[in-house]
């Protein structure tokens, strides 16, 4: 059962094709995210379900409607925008309750929703505060008290979170994770940041060039990436070809042209600690660490097998301080970890 | 090493004061000396002025030629700039916003008021406007057209720096996500937030055209008398009179640029939402 359905969507800038022909669907009460580069035209989807941006060809519903010709103001969406928009001349409270206003509902009826709201972006007792004596966060935390507050059909969050300081973008990422859950809010969440994409949803949606290139659970995903740009864009994923590794002399070559293996699946052991790996279910080779260095839980080694690049993670431990750069180190590749790409980009 | 620093840092300060010493006393010099000359019976042969006197005050006051004069200043200066604001401000929204590519054109013809001076200005508008299907030239009209061209930068610029500050735009896609249309998220989100800036910009507009005289003088001239071109004509008959209308001009504006000061503060307050509170998110 899809909520959102966007059929062929295409959108042209002077000759430059932003979006081609992208088609996707949402379930209710779903939280998806559209990730990308910027350019990528995840924007430019996420402002034409709102309707701020026209499309050149395709439809959009939501629920039974078609939505695709409606002006934004007859959509039923919310949105948050990375710069917060909030009304510099209007308070909390009124910043909340414009939307209700706009609607033509009458005081005695809004009042209660707007104080309800402010206090499920626990902002209790800062009504009256304009936004310019807000922090960030609380700015970021009243938009999406105004976009929630008319009860929308979808909300959308057009990179919420990009202009806050890390420790914020991570406790206010929760946060709206948690208001989503309870309000059952079908959203849609444009990022850049895969970090932030892998966290808060229930499905991902890769984008590439105006199209939709992997869609999946985040652990889906995260392991398992269909294409090299996924696997690129989504972690410090290893890229090789078939024949990289018939060069790099490794111990068994596997089936298939292209394969993305993740920098922690990969065993790097000092030279002389490599029995343990059986050929069956490892592909192992030898070279030398190329340089280390120390991300914080984990420690990442560039690694060279006979010209094959590999980039290696491991957890702190006895063993794996032993080895520096310039230390001679067998490498052990789990077969099973060798995702086959579609093709190369 | 520190103690010369002092010093230096010390005199750098007299330096700093004695400069804007001067600098004040050479523009309060004229000033004071039309004040003395306004409020003296007589100057002339002697080092100091004689005899303390309102009265060139009382006879401008009640000189019914002054105070229509005044009125008719007001009166031009009013309606150019309610004009100026209610067609400059909904075109340059528009066009900075929904046609940024022709804002390059509208920025060309704002400049042109400081491409022609004056003179040739009005020469060709009376060419053009004495005769034919619109004869305005010697009627308020012509001098309003002229302002209206006269204070365009003043209006563009402060009202294209306050969407800029506002960030227009995505104020307007938030509102109109909200359920507003364009007319009504226009006037009851950019409007409130554009006003401290546009109001700088007509004070700035009112006292231009206020202190204006050499288009006044030759669209209009005797025929629509506005307070320069009465003050001239008064600088002829009595030297004490012409300096208690400069006097009194001179506060006019003063109390105009009070104003403009004030609303400018206000508005940086206002404004100073970037170095806002520090995150207290728990």
């Amino acid at each position: 059962m899809s909520y959102v359905r966007i059929d062929n969507v295409s959108k042209k800038y002077n000759d430059l094709a932003v979006l081609k022909n992208v088609s996707l669907s949402i379930k209710e009460g779903e939280f998806i995210t559209l990730l990308g580069p910027s350019g990528c035209g995840k924007s430019t989807l996420l402002r034409a379900i709102a309707g701020l941006n026209d499309i050149d060809t395709g439809s959009i519903h939501v629920g039974d409607k078609d939505i695709t010709y409606l002006y934004p103001k007859d959509r039923e969406v919310g949105m948050v925008f990375q710069s917060y928009a909030l009304f510099p001349n209007m308070n909390v409270y009124n910043n909340i309750a414009f939307g209700l206003k706009m609607e033509g509902m009458k005081k005695e009826h809004y009042t209660p929703l707007v104080e309800e709201m402010i206090e499920l972006i626990d902002l209790q007792g800062k009504g009256n505060r304009f936004p310019h004596e807000l922090s960030g966060g609380q700015q970021q935390r009243v938009a999406l008290g105004r976009a929630l507050v008319k009860r929308p059909k979808i909300l959308l969050l057009d990179e919420p979170l990009s202009a806050l300081d890390a420790k914020i973008r991570r406790t206010l990422r929760n946060e709206i994770r948690k208001i989503q859950q309870r309000l059952k809010m079908t959203t849609i969440f444009v990022t850049h940041d895969q970090e932030e994409a892998l966290t808060i949803s229930d499905r991902i949606f890769v984008m590439n060039h105006g199209t939709i290139e992997q869609v999946g659970a985040p652990e889906e995903i995260y392991t398992s990436p269909k294409t090299e740009y996924v696997a690129r864009f989504i972690g410090n994923y290893n890229v090789f070809s078939h024949s990289e590794i018939l060069e790099a002399g490794m111990s068994v070559i596997p089936q298939g042209e292209l394969f993305a293996v993740r920098p922690e699946a990969i065993v790097i052991a000092l030279d002389n600690h490599t029995k343990d790996y059986t050929e069956a279910t490892f592909m192992t080779g030898m070279g030398w660490v190329n340089q280390v260095s120390v991300l914080g839980n984990v420690i990442r080694f560039d690694v060279d097998v006979n010209g094959l690049k590999l980039t290696i993670d491991a957890l702190h431990d006895t063993e794996i301080h032993k080895i520096k750069e310039n230390s001679k180190v067998a490498v052990a590749i789990p077969l099973t970890e060798c995702k086959p790409l579609n093709h190369r980009d | 090493m520190k103690d010369t620093s002092l010093i230096q840092r010390k005199d750098g300060r007299v330096w700093n004061t004695s400069i804007v010493t001067m600098l004040i006393v050479y523009l309060c010099i004229p000033v004071a000396g039309t004040l003395a000359y306004s409020l003296c019976q007589e100057w002339q042969g002697t080092i100091l002025p004689k005899g303390f006197t309102l009265k060139w005050y009382a006879e401008i006051f009640s000189d019914t030629r002054f105070l229509e004069a005044m009125g008719r200043s007001l009166l031009v200066s009013t309606i150019t700039v309610v004009i100026s604001l209610l067609i400059m401000i909904p075109t340059i929204f528009i066009i900075v916003l929904y046609y940024p590519k022709l804002e390059r054109t509208l920025q060309i013809l704002v400049l042109l008021p400081f491409a022609f001076p004056g003179v040739v200005a009005a020469v060709g508008l009376i060419k053009v406007y004495s005769s034919g299907p619109l004869a305005i030239s010697g009627t308020i009209w012509i001098l309003i057209g002229a302002y209206f061209i006269v204070v365009l930068p003043y209006v563009y610029q402060s009202t294209r720096n306050s969407l800029r500050t506002i960030n227009a735009k995505d104020l307007m896609d938030a509102a109109e996500v909200l359920g507003a249309s364009k007319v009504s998220a226009f006037h009851s989100v950019i409007v409130p937030n554009i006003l401290p800036g546009v109001l700088t910009a007509s004070l700035l507009s009112f006292s231009t055209i206020l202190g204006e005289f050499v288009l006044a003088n030759i669209l209009v001239g005797g025929s629509y008398e506005t307070i320069q071109i009465y003050l001239l004509s008064m600088m002829r008959v009595s030297g004490h009179s012409a300096s208690a209308i400069i006097l009194i001009f001179f506060v006019l504006v003063f109390v105009l640029s009070a104003i403009i000061l004030k609303l400018g503060s206000w508005n940086s307050r206002t404004n100073v939402s970037k170095g806002k509170p520090k995150e207290e998110d728990r």
